[in-house]
């Protein structure tokens, strides 16, 4: 017996490990078991994309870049926001459609 | 394969530099070692990008509350220790990987404001157990502590130890060239000398060898 300590060398034989369940049934009880200790959800997917326009509560639709430059052109000699020149083109639209 | 996961909400608890000497030291030991980085923040993957891994070492970044699970269950299936690295708050990502643990390991400096943060992680592991039916084993580890123990220090780990909370021995020193991890990448063998090597070595090879040790016991 030498009274060195022997150097720390892991034996992947001894490791133990557990089954662990990840069905959706065990995750949703562990959110909810997280929530009550205040856990909750941070994940950035939630506020991903365009925030809603604060005038309508929309998300506006997207155009080709060359007509998001002319619309963006026109709203700002306007002085008006793009939704706006959206709804007079819409009103333009049905009353196409209606062949008044 | 064991997973650890190292939490706490407490941001500066020492949770990174913990995952980094853990997996290091382990790694250095023989072991097959996978880290996951799923802090925003990316302490891990900051370290990673340094310089080469060490042998036997793979860091997967950027993990969220959606895929912490599979992650995890992934890695466990693969023949290597699984360390879990989160970031300093209280979300869901947190309790879902806690959920996958075989031991939850959580950092704090000797502090009562450290202590009393770091003891939300102990009632969410209270919780997670009544709800999946089963045992989350729990350690704390101190961490930056001085070579003479502060009269703070010795309350915490009274009280602690009084609820019957397992205090991983020994706890990790306040030491430059664990700080200097994460300038030079790598671990403690290959890094420029920073103060006193030698006793930075051989703290966290111990503090290794304590959590291995609870990883070769039978979960109860
Ligand atoms: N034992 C230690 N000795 C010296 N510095 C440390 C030690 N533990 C942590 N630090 C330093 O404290 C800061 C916070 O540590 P870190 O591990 O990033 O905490 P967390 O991941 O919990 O936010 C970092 O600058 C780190 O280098
Ligand atoms: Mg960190």
């Amino acid at each position: 017996m030498s009274d060195q300590p022997k150097p720390f060398a892991v034996d992947i034989k001894q490791l133990k490990s557990r089954p662990k369940d990840t069905s959706p049934a065990a995750i949703q009880s562990v959110d909810r078991a997280g929530e009550q200790h205040g856990f909750v959800a941070r994940d950035a997917t939630a506020r991903r994309g365009r925030p809603p326009s604060p005038r309508t509560g929309q998300v506006h639709a997207k155009v080709l870049p060359h007509i998001a430059d002319e619309i963006a052109a026109e709203a700002t000699r306007r002085g008006v926001t793009q939704g706006i020149l959206i709804e007079e083109a819409w009103a333009l639209y049905l009353t196409h459609k209606s062949g008044k | 394969m064991p997973v650890v996961v190292i939490a706490s909400p407490k941001g500066g608890s020492g949770k990174s530099t913990s995952a980094v000497l853990l997996g290091t030291e382990l790694a250095h030991a023989g072991a097959q070692v996978t880290m996951l980085d799923c802090d925003p923040n990316r302490s891990l993957s900051l370290w990673g990008e340094r310089r080469a891994l060490p042998p036997r070492m793979t860091l997967l970044a950027d993990v969220t509350e959606s895929d912490i699970v599979k992650a995890i269950q992934k890695h466990d299936a693969d023949g290597g220790i699984v360390i879990v690295d989160l970031e300093g708050v209280a979300s869901r990502l947190v309790s879902r990987a806690i959920s996958q643990a075989d031991l939850v390991l959580t950092p704090m400096r000797a502090t009562t404001l450290d202590a009393t943060i770091g003891a939300r992680t102990l009632a969410l592991i209270g919780e997670e157990e009544e709800a999946l039916g089963r045992s989350i084993r729990h350690a704390v580890v101190f961490t930056m502590t001085r070579g003479i123990e502060s009269k703070q220090h010795r309350g915490i780990e009274a009280s602690l130890g009084g609820q019957g909370v397992d205090i991983v021995q020994p706890a990790l020193m306040e030491r430059a060239a664990f700080s200097a991890l994460f300038e030079f990448g790598g671990d403690l063998r290959s890094m420029p000398a920073q103060g006193r090597m030698e006793e930075a070595i051989k703290n966290a090879s111990a503090f290794a060898q304590a959590i291995y040790q609870r990883l070769t016991e039978a979960a109860q």
